[in-house]
């Protein structure tokens, strides 16, 4: 693996996805800033986090969940073609990606959503 | 996977991430005239690097076509999976700012002379010369075969192209519905991609088992000698998976004749010619180089590489040792295996690297290994990534996966993975 640097992989992803490629980077951004956001409201609001980090958690989890088995469809093979615990590995990570962006969104729709909670209280 | 294993991944996983380039390219002021004669694979990706590593050199490509071929997809294409479009390019938009591009093909070297004449005539000094020809595609050896044929009458060839890769894969699922005997098999020389013959075989009989008409269909496998695969481990494994699968195997078959009409191949075998009867046969037709490379002093005057003209090369350094000023690239250099496109990744830094040192004054020291690369596909969403150097060894990139084991991941990064990597070689990246 010698030849693989983050130079290499990052000209490879931009060929493999082209445009797509900036439009997760762009995702990304936005979520982080939205999740920064999410926890300055609810530092502002002195709101524990705990119900939308568990919220955003479970969502995450269950959207991995679903999306490992929906990862070798993307791949056209079958469902079942996870065979071998390195196959169901590399799965798990991709399916991370949208575990990730589901979790991250539940997190900061919940985290206003306490703002929005403690305003009306106010 | 052993824990071992499994921790071994981990930190070659982490690696990537934290790895930085280990050695910046080394560049060249030399104002060296620098043809490529070939714009495939190789063609293009030592123009691209070779364009940032030599900034003040000429540097011209010379070939005629304008479409370019991720030939490593014709394999998905034939397996019904892929499109002709999702494999087809054009060469303009990888030919870096800088590159001449030459229209037309080589008609002649002229090595003594240090020239080339293209088609139309023209004449093309250099100073050196990197030949990536490629290879051409003797259907014509085979008496009574044709690439018109392909896609009909139960004939099928994935290597002569995206659009005949496509008919084979009509041609496979006529072959399953009707069911009858398949023939597979590949020609006696150095081919391109020698895993393709297998893997076409493994995608039909599991294309087949999918549709619950494996029943219908007899497999039978022509090895060209005796075995079905010159690295022994891969031998190993794929007879016994053959085995397994129920596809039968006859050993040192060549095809010399088919007869579309009476759907009747022969093969040349040590007891003599046999005939077999076919309802669907995979032709792979036998290779070798460029009328203008034959024609010309480059290729090995004897021994095993001469009769189909491969360039004669030092198998380290691609290096021509009659002209040392010429070297050989990709499908046309006569080196042990090497006519793959991983095996190109792997030759195109070593060439450009020994070329810049040589022309700033330094001692080439790259080197060459034979890495040559199969994703061996063995069904729809399984694979194994088998890589292996001149000498037989497997040497695999990712200590996590398992060789000589049918795995996802490696479908994976046969269907997800290539194409990227292959895109970032010709621009040089990769």
């Amino acid at each position: 693996m010698s030849d693989f640097d983050l130079t290499t992989i990052y000209f490879i992803l931009s060929e493999s996805m082209g445009g797509w490629l900036w439009g997760f980077v762009a995702l990304a951004l936005l979520l982080l800033a939205a999740i920064v956001a999410g926890i300055m409201t609810l530092r502002k609001n002195d709101t524990p986090a705990r119900r939308p980090l568990v919220a955003a958690l479970v969502a995450g989890l269950v959207t991995t969940i679903i999306f490992t088995f929906l990862v070798p469809i993307w791949t056209l093979a079958g469902a079942g073609a996870l065979a071998a615990p390195i196959d169901v590995l590399f799965a798990v990570l991709f399916a991370l990606v949208p575990g990730g962006v589901v979790g991250s969104a539940v997190f900061v729709i919940m985290a206003f959503a306490s703002n929005r909670r403690v305003a009306a209280i106010a | 996977m052993e824990r071992r294993q499994f921790l071994v991944g981990a930190a070659a996983l982490a690696s990537v991430g934290l790895g930085t380039e280990a050695a910046q390219a080394q560049t060249s002021d030399s104002r060296a005239r620098v043809v490529i004669a070939g714009a495939g694979a190789a063609g293009l990706a030592l123009a691209s690097r070779l364009r940032r590593s030599m900034p003040n050199a000429t540097i011209t490509i010379i070939d005629a076509k304008k479409e370019h071929h991720f030939q490593p997809g014709f394999t998905l294409v034939g397996a019904g999976i892929w499109s002709p479009a999702q494999v087809t390019e054009q060469n303009v938009d990888y030919i870096p700012r800088g590159v001449e591009w030459v229209e037309a093909a080589v008609a002649e070297f002229d090595p003594d002379a240090n020239g080339v004449v293209t088609t139309t005539g023209q004449r093309i000094d250099y100073d050196f010369l990197l030949v990536a020809t490629g290879l051409n595609l003797n259907y014509e050896a085979i008496e009574g075969m044709d690439v018109s044929l392909i896609g009909r009458d139960g004939i099928a060839s994935i290597y002569a192209g995206p659009e005949q890769a496509n008919a084979s894969a009509t041609a496979i699922d006529r072959f399953i519905e009707a069911g009858g005997v398949g023939l597979f098999g590949r020609p006696a020389g150095e081919m391109k991609c020698a895993g393709a013959p297998l893997k076409i075989t493994f995608i039909t009989d599991d294309k087949a088992r999918s549709r619950g008409r494996r029943g219908a269909v007899e497999l039978v496998y022509n090895a060209h000698n005796p075995a079905v695969f010159s690295v022994a481990p891969v031998n190993d494994k794929v007879t016994e998976m053959f085995a397994g699968r129920d596809i039968a195997v006859n050993y040192s078959y060549v095809l010399k004749a088919i007869d579309p009409g009476a759907k009747q191949a022969t093969y040349a075998t040590e007891s003599g010619d046999i005939t077999l009867d076919y309802d669907f046969i995979h032709v792979v037709p036998p290779m070798r180089a460029p009328n203008a490379v034959l024609a010309s002093p480059l290729p090995w005057q004897d021994g095993a590489l001469a009769a189909d003209g491969w360039i004669e090369a030092d198998k380290a350094t691609l290096r021509h040792p009659r002209y040392p000023n010429v070297f050989a690239v990709g499908d046309i250099a006569g080196v042990p295996r090497g006519k793959t496109a991983a095996s190109v990744k792997w030759q195109v830094p070593v060439v450009v690297d020994n070329l810049v040192a040589e022309t700033a004054g330094r001692s080439p020291q790259a080197v060459y290994n034979g890495y040559t690369s199969c994703p061996m596909v063995t069904g729809i969403g399984k694979a194994m990534l088998i890589e292996f150097d001149y000498d037989g060894n497997l040497i695999p990139s990712f200590p996590f996966i398992d060789p000589l084991k049918e795995l996802w991941v490696s479908w994976l990064i046969e269907e997800k993975g290539l194409l990227g990597a292959y895109r970032a070689m010709l621009r040089g990246r990769a």
